[in-house]
């Protein structure tokens, strides 16, 4: 579990998050959505501990504040939007680095039990075929597949994934949320930062909503992205055949 | 220990025994054998243990904690350019030297000159990671690093200009442009903590600079704190360039070429890239000390004048093509 007490995130003298509480049991899976710039990255930074912040976050019942790097990195994985790669490693040597807290070698060297956590997270991700390929030789799709196995190669209980649809065909966007969804019922809790509503609704049972720093709406999916908040928040509205249309043409 | 490494320090020490047997009075091998284990003509003797040896180690010890440097400096600026000598910690570990030298604390402590080389060599150092820590680019450290050197290079020209004599201007030249030339085994006794505790501390370093090549933000999600890691790898690149420019002067290049080769044999990792990288920069800087002696030059050659005429068009040649590969 982990939860949020009047989180806020000052980023040059500007207040990106401000005073968002919210509490996420074992097990459960949320989108954080929210127009660009809302502060829905700051917050997931802020959580992962990249970023300092105000407020109480708790992981697991612990404080966070109290925790080393490592221990953190323990209870939390965190996939950022952009995700630069240094230098040309193997695909699997970035996807072991999802182990790094508990087991910090490449992957050739890991124990047994930590090379099979990674290959079953590149099965997992659909990337199973990128071993021994060089990273930046990888198509972007291929490139964030294995960014998404690096994060489901992690044991650890919480996942933060700051849309991690970005760059996939549509095919691999629902493989990849069937996949998170597989990872919440096996108890792990997530909060994914989305920008298509429609696959939100669909794969969440709980939305939050954020503008302009402020937590708007918590709730299902017709609660939390009800008729008023779309508009409000978003400047949509559902035209007469239930799609997405701007609000104000 | 891997099969690169193993190759490596099987030709590093071949090269050392080359080092041993070649020079202006070459000798044969079973002379060498003798004098190694203490028989023979006492000259040969001499030249062996009082020379040839304490050169070759110091050409090897030079250029290993060189190549370390480097490819722990560029796994922490995420530079395949980033070297001791191009961003200036070489130069302020000079100046730090000739300060040490020229206000005659070097005649009053033997320490002093490391000591004064390791302090320039860290100052620098510290410079570069406050400008990369405020989101200071590959190019700007680069350019602060030409600052850096063309700063410390006047600040010495300064010191050979009030040189108090010609025969102290003649020992600062010859200091600066980098020799191992006349090393004996105080010198390297001298530079060895420096290169131990550097090397140390580098290795600490090694598995969070794999974590750092996803960047600082996702390095600290994973469990890889980044300060710790700057201050690991400032820490011991500071002490093992220090060290190195106290042995043998300001010796260029081999930070960069080392490396350069090694990473797509060790899967591109910062990490493994740093044992072999020592090996080969200790090969190429023996290498390259064998055959300023084999040359026929009436003055022999300097090693770091050797380095920068060898590395200098190399550094170009990489460059070029990361140039190529952004663009």
């Amino acid at each position: 579990m982990i939860s949020a007490e009047h989180l806020t995130v000052t980023l040059n003298g500007r207040d990106v998050v401000r005073d968002v509480s919210f509490w996420l049991r074992d097990g459960e899976m949320v989108a954080l959505v929210g127009p660009n710039g809302a502060g829905k990255s700051s917050v997931l930074k802020a959580l992962a501990g990249v970023v300092p912040s105000e407020g109480d976050i708790r992981i697991g019942d612990a404080p966070a504040d109290k925790m080393t790097v490592r221990e953190r990195a323990k209870r939390l994985a965190w996939l950022p939007q952009t995700r630069p790669v240094a230098w040309n490693l193997m695909a699997e040597d970035v996807v072991a680095l999802g182990r790094f807290a508990d087991a910090p070698a490449p992957f050739d060297r890991m124990g047994e039990a930590d090379r099979a956590a990674v290959v079953a997270a590149l099965d997992k991700a659909d990337a199973t075929h990128l071993i021994g390929r060089s990273f930046q030789a990888l198509s972007g799709g291929e490139q964030a597949r294995v960014h998404l196995a690096r994060l489901l190669a992690s044991p650890a209980p919480v996942l933060l994934l700051d849309e991690p649809c970005a760059a996939l065909d549509i095919a691999h966007q629902l493989a990849l949320m069937a996949a998170l969804k597989a990872e919440a019922a096996a108890g792990r809790t997530l909060i994914v930062v989305l920008h298509d509503l429609e696959l939100a609704a669909r794969f969440c049972p709980r939305i939050l909503v954020m503008q302009a720093g402020v937590l708007v709406a918590d709730g299902a999916p017709e609660v939390a992205l009800s008729a008023e908040t779309l508009a409000g928040v978003f400047g949509v509205r559902l035209d007469a055949k239930g799609r997405l249309e701007r609000a104000s043409p | 220990m891997s099969r690169l490494t193993l190759m490596l320090a099987l030709v590093a020490a071949l090269l050392f025994a080359v080092s041993a047997l070649v020079g202006t009075a070459p000798l044969p091998l079973g002379d060498a054998f003798a004098a190694l284990i203490g028989q023979g003509d006492e000259r040969v003797r001499a030249i062996l243990w009082e020379l040839r040896l304490p050169r070759a180690a110091a050409a090897f010890a030079v250029g290993a904690a060189l190549g370390l440097a480097g490819a722990a400096l560029q796994g922490l600026l995420q530079n395949p350019l980033a070297e001791p000598g191009v961003l200036g910690v070489s130069a302020f570990s000079a100046l730090g030297a000739v300060i040490a030298i020229f206000f005659g604390f070097a005649a009053v402590n033997s320490f002093a000159v490391p000591l004064a080389a390791i302090l320039g060599a860290g100052v620098a150092t510290l410079l570069l990671v406050f400008a990369a820590s405020r989101g200071a680019g590959s190019v700007t450290l680069l350019l602060i690093g030409i600052g850096l050197s063309s700063f410390a290079g006047a600040l010495m020209s300064l010191a050979l200009n009030m040189a108090p004599n010609p025969y102290s201007l003649a020992d600062l030249v010859n200091w600066m442009m980098g020799s191992v030339a006349n090393r004996s085994w105080a010198d390297i006794l001298l530079g060895a903590p420096g290169w131990i505790i550097g090397a140390a501390l580098v290795f600490l370093a090694g598995p969070g600079l794999r974590a750092l090549s996803l960047g600082a933000e996702t390095a600290t999600s994973l469990g890889a704190d980044p300060r710790r890691i700057r201050l690991l790898v400032i820490g011991g690149t500071s002490l093992l360039a220090g060290a190195s420019v106290a042995t043998a002067g300001t010796i260029g290049f081999v930070g960069i070429v080392a490396p350069h080769i090694i990473r797509p044999f060790v899967r591109h990792d910062p990490q493994r890239l740093l044992i072999p990288s020592a090996l080969l920069a200790g090969i190429i800087l023996m290498a390259a000390d064998i055959a300023i002696r084999v040359l026929p030059f009436q003055q022999e050659l300097k090693l770091g004048v050797a380095a920068a005429l060898v590395g200098g068009p190399v550094f170009i040649w990489i460059a070029t093509r990361l140039g190529r590969a952004s663009s």
